[in-house]
């Protein structure tokens, strides 16, 4: 039998979960954390009241992980945490995700917070615009079996699962933009007029459109 | 799509046209709808019509995001999105 032996890299992953964009995204974040586990990778997770400003700083400098999973709010110059603290801030704090590579899904963070940290040894991937997720008001409380958000979040967390299988930071942009696509195919082609269907479709165009990978293309853990 | 193709589209609806588009569009959605756009928070169905009639941050969004999907459109990006 033959064995492929991956290094071991280190992961930290913020998961602040105090409303229903940050409670979703925590719960299929924690798929991603599955898969890292399971392939022998490190985890650090920063879930809830865990993802404040203390800690996220500690850790990574402690850690100095390969790999940084920030998902919350956020603005074009920042990431935030739990209750919207502010983890991650251009002009303030920024050099923390340098040598690394970050994937952020928070709002237009890409735009300012992503454009200094990347650099030749600095994968960015994130969002230009306002990230766009549509829910299931009967699912709020049972995130995984929402089956919108799941046409939103599946392609979102390919971005982790193919840098997990060793893909480039660009191979893994492009890799969620063709699950993004391949979603808005089949909203736009379900049977029936399902109004529903099509504005999902345009808000997945509209993530797909906006996500970007700065720096260090050829990144990889 | 060319820049001349986005300037046509944007000429030939004008703001109140674009409106009315998009809150068309809305209330056909599902009362179940939730959406969340980015740090502005979550919104039902109803709070989103609202937000596009007052003109809000929300509902600039809203209209940004059905415009540049019109564009899109415009551009062909249905077969594009077949033929990738």
């Amino acid at each position: 039998m033959n064995y492929i032996l991956h290094s071991m890299s280190r992961i930290l992953v913020t998961r602040p979960e105090h409303d229903p964009l940050t409670r979703h995204l925590s719960r299929w974040n924690s798929k991603i954390i599955e898969v890292a586990k399971s392939k022998g990778h490190a985890v650090t997770d920063l879930h809830k009241e865990k993802a404040n400003k203390k800690e996220f700083e500690g850790r990574i400098k402690k850690l100095n992980p390969a790999l940084v999973l920030l998902n919350g709010h956020g603005d074009e110059s920042c990431v935030t945490g739990h209750d919207n603290e502010i983890l991650v801030e251009k002009g303030k704090n920024e050099m923390l995700l340098k040598n690394k590579i970050t994937y952020a899904v928070s709002c237009s963070s890409a735009k300012k917070l992503g454009s200094v940290c990347a650099d030749s040894n600095t994968a960015y991937i994130g969002y230009d615009e306002p990230f766009a997720l549509n829910l299931d008001r009967q699912f709020l409380s049972d995130p995984l079996h929402d089956m919108r958000a799941k046409n939103f979040l599946e392609p979102s967390n390919r971005v982790a699962c193919s840098l997990l299988k060793g893909h480039t930071a660009k191979e893994a942009s492009d890799n969620s933009k063709k699950a993004f696509k391949e979603n808005i195919i089949e909203l736009l082609t379900r049977k029936g007029n399902d109004p529903d269907a099509h504005d999902d479709a345009k808000s997945l165009f509209w993530n797909m459109s906006h996500q970007v990978c700065l720096g260090k293309e050829d990144a990889k853990l | 799509m060319s820049d001349n193709k986005q300037q046509l589209l944007q000429e030939s609806l004008n703001d109140e046209e674009i409106r009315k588009l998009v809150l068309a569009r809305l209330e056909v959605l599902s009362p179940d709808t939730i959406k969340c756009i980015g740090s502005e928070g979550s919104f039902s169905r109803d709070e989103l019509i609202e937000s596009v009639k007052r003109g809000d941050k929300i509902g600039k969004t809203i209209e940004q995001i059905e415009m540049e999907w019109l564009r899109a459109l415009k551009g062909g990006i249905i077969s594009e999105l077949y033929s990738s």
